[in-house]
C-alpha cells in the first residue's frame, strides 16, 4: 500500500492541473486575507482574526476538486487501463487514491489556513490592531481548516469513482455545496438535519470556531464529515467493481 | 502451472450486442501468437477480460492458471500495451513510467534502462501529449515491461510504427520469445504482423474461425508457397507426382504444401533452389477469405 500512495502522490505533483489548484487556492486565501488585514479599519470588540481567516477553509472546495479530479482523470485519458494492469485490485486502487489526495488535501488546508493566520497576526502586530484572538483559537482554526481540506479532497474521490465525467462530478458537487443544500435546508422536516448535518454545513463547522448554536461543533462535524467521505468511498469502490473498463470509456 | 495464458469459453455480450463467443484458444512460452480479425471482431474485449478489466459472461481467461486479478504481482507476470499506450498528456514520458514504477517498488534506473530501450531518452522530460502515435506505443511498451514480465500482451502494436519501428518491434519480440516469453498480439491485417507471428488465431464477429501455425494456415487456405531457383521443374515433378497442386513454369506456386515440407523434399532430392517463400500478396487474400466467408462480404 505504500508503494501505491507513493505512486499515486507522484502523479499529483506531476501534472500542472495540482499547482494550478493550490496555487488558485492560495493565491485567492492570501489575496483576501492580506489585504483586508492591511486596509480595513477595524473597531474595539471587532474580533478580525476570526472574521479573517474564515476564509482560509475556502481551501477544501479545491481540495475537493482535486479529489475528484483523482479518479475521474484517470478515466478521461484512458490511464485508468495501465493503472489497473498495474493494480488490478480496484478497492486498493481507490484507497490509495483516497490516501494521497486526502493528504494533500491536508497540506492544503494547513498552508491555507497557517500562512494566512500568521501573516494576519504580523499585519495586525506592526498595526496596532487587536487581533482579540488567542493561542488556541489560532490552533483550532487552522487544524480545522486542515482537516475539513482533507476530508473533502477524500469525499471527492469516492464522488469521482461514482461520477466518472469529470465536468459532471465537480458541477454536481458545487451546486450541491452552494445551491441544494440550502434550498433542502429550508424544507420543513429537513430544516432540522440538513443545516446541521449536511455536507456543506459539517465543512463550515469543522473550521468554525465560534460556532453558531445549531451548528456542530468541531470534533463532531470533523467526524460527520468523515461518515460522508467513508460513504462515498464505498459507493464509488461499489460503481468501480461493477464496472467493464472497456477502451476509450470515458 | 498451465499455460503461459489460457483462454476457455470466453463469451461477452454488451446488450443486446455479442462481442465474444464460446472463444477458446491458449498462448504457451516461448511462442508469438498473432491474434487476427477485422475492426470490431472482438480482439480487444478479449484482451480486457483476459486482463480483468472487462467481465466475462461466461467462460474464463487464466494466466498461468490464475485469474489476472488474482496474480501475486501482475507487473512481473504480465505486461500489456491496450488503446496505443494511454498517457496523461499533462505528465512528462519519464514521470509516466516513474509513477507505474513506484506502484511495483520498481526503481528508477529501471525507468533509465527501459527509456533508452524504447529510444525515448531525449523526449522523456516533455509532456506526452506531444507525442507521436509511435513514440506514445514505445511509452506503453516500456510501461508493460517495467517488471521485466514472461508474458506480453499487445493490441495493435504495429498501429503508427514506421516500417523501421515495425521492424525494431518484431526482432525485440522475436528476441523476448526467445528467451522463453508468451506474446500475444493483436491485428487488424495479417501481412502487418506475419513477419512476427508462429501461430495465429483468427475471430471475427466473436468467434474463432481458424486456429493454427502460420504456416499451416497460409498452406491450408491455399496462399501457397513460390519456388524459386534452377532445379524447379524436377521439383514440380516430383511435387506432382505427390499429388500436391503446382502451378507457374519459370517460378513455381505451390498450393498445398508447407515450407517445411517442400524442404524436405528440396533435401532428399539434392535439389537447388534459391528462393522458397510464402506468396506475399495472398497473405492478405487468405485473411480476407477467412474472415469474409463469415460475414459475406466487406462490412
Amino acid at each position: 500500500m505504500t508503494d501505491l500512495v507513493a505512486s499515486e502522490l507522484l502523479k499529483l505533483r506531476t501534472t500542472r492541473t495540482f499547482f494550478g489548484l493550490v496555487g488558485a487556492a492560495l493565491g485567492l486565501i492570501l489575496l483576501i486575507t492580506v489585504l483586508t488585514a492591511s486596509l480595513v479599519p477595524f473597531d474595539p470588540g471587532d474580533t478580525p482574526f476570526i472574521d479573517l481567516i474564515a476564509v482560509s477553509p475556502l481551501a477544501g472546495i479545491f481540495a475537493l476538486v482535486l479529489g475528484i479530479l483523482a479518479i475521474s482523470t484517470e478515466f478521461r485519458h484512458g490511464t485508468v487501463t495501465p493503472s489497473l494492469l498495474t493494480v488490478p485490485n480496484r478497492t486498493r486502487w481507490a484507497v490509495s487514491k483516497l490516501i494521497a489526495n486526502g493528504v494533500a488535501g491536508l497540506l492544503l488546508g494547513l498552508a491555507a489556513a497557517l500562512i494566512p493566520a500568521l501573516l494576519i497576526l504580523l499585519i495586525f502586530a506592526v498595526r496596532g490592531v487587536d487581533s482579540s484572538a488567542d493561542a488556541g483559537d489560532v490552533v483550532n482554526v487552522v487544524l480545522g481548516s486542515a482537516v475539513g481540506a482533507g476530508l473533502f479532497a477524500a469525499l471527492g474521490v469516492g464522488l469521482g469513482a461514482l461520477i466518472r465525467n469529470q465536468a459532471g462530478a465537480i458541477v454536481a458537487a458545487l451546486v450541491w455545496l452552494f445551491f441544494l443544500e440550502g434550498v433542502l435546508g429550508v424544507i420543513p422536516g429537513l430544516d432540522e438535519v440538513i443545516p446541521k448535518y449536511g455536507p456543506a454545513a459539517a465543512w463550515s463547522a469543522v473550521s468554525s470556531i465560534d460556532a453558531a448554536d445549531d451548528q456542530l461543533g468541531q470534533l463532531s462535524a470533523g467526524l460527520v464529515l468523515a461518515v460522508y467521505a467513508l460513504l462515498f468511498l464505498a459507493a464509488g469502490i461499489a460503481m468501480l467493481q461493477r464496472r467493464d473498463v472497456a477502451a476509450n470509456s470515458s | 502451472m498451465g499455460h503461459a495464458i489460457e483462454v476457455a469459453g470466453l463469451s461477452k455480450t454488451f446488450g443486446a450486442t455479442t462481442a465474444v463467443q464460446d472463444l477458446s484458444f491458449t498462448v504457451d512460452q516461448g511462442r508469438i501468437v498473432g491474434f487476427l480479425g477485422p475492426n470490431g471482431a472482438g480482439k480487444t474485449t478479449t484482451l480486457r477480460m483476459v486482463l480483468g478489466l472487462v467481465r466475462p459472461t461466461a467462460g474464463t481467461a487464466t494466466i498461468n492458471g490464475v485469474a489476472y486479478v488474482g496474480l501475486d504481482d501482475p507487473v512481473r507476470t504480465v505486461g500489456a500495451v491496450l488503446d496505443g499506450g494511454a498517457l496523461h498528456p499533462g505528465r512528462s514520458g519519464r514521470n509516466h513510467l516513474r509513477s507505474y514504477a513506484r506502484a511495483s517498488g520498481i526503481g528508477d534506473d529501471r525507468v533509465e534502462e527501459l527509456l533508452a530501450m524504447v529510444g525515448l531518452t531525449d523526449a522523456a522530460n516533455r509532456r506526452a501529449g506531444g507525442y507521436s502515435l509511435g513514440m506514445r506505443q514505445r511509452l506503453g511498451l516500456a510501461t508493460a515491461l517495467l517488471g521485466d514480465p514472461k508474458i506480453l500482451i499487445l493490441d495493435e502494436p504495429a498501429n503508427g510504427l514506421d516500417p523501421q519501428g515495425i521492424r525494431w518491434l518484431r526482432d525485440f519480440l522475436r528476441h523476448l520469445a526467445n528467451q522463453g516469453c508468451a506474446i500475444l498480439v493483436s491485428s487488424h491485417g495479417l501481412a502487418e504482423i506475419s513477419q512476427m507471428v508462429d501461430d495465429v488465431v483468427v475471430i471475427d464477429r466473436g468467434r474463432s474461425i481458424a486456429q493454427a501455425p502460420l504456416e499451416q494456415l497460409m498452406a491450408s487456405a491455399g496462399g501457397g508457397m513460390r519456388v524459386r531457383g534452377p532445379d524447379v521443374a524436377r521439383l514440380a515433378e516430383l511435387l506432382r507426382a505427390e499429388g500436391a497442386t503446382v502451378s507457374g513454369d519459370g517460378d513455381l506456386v505451390v498450393g498445398d504444401r508447407t515450407g517445411e515440407q517442400i524442404g524436405r523434399l528440396v533435401a532428399e532430392h539434392q535439389l537447388v533452389i534459391s528462393e522458397l517463400t510464402p506468396v506475399g500478396a495472398s497473405l492478405e487474400e487468405v485473411f480476407l477469405r477467412l474472415t469474409q466467408s463469415e460475414a459475406g462480404g466487406p462490412s
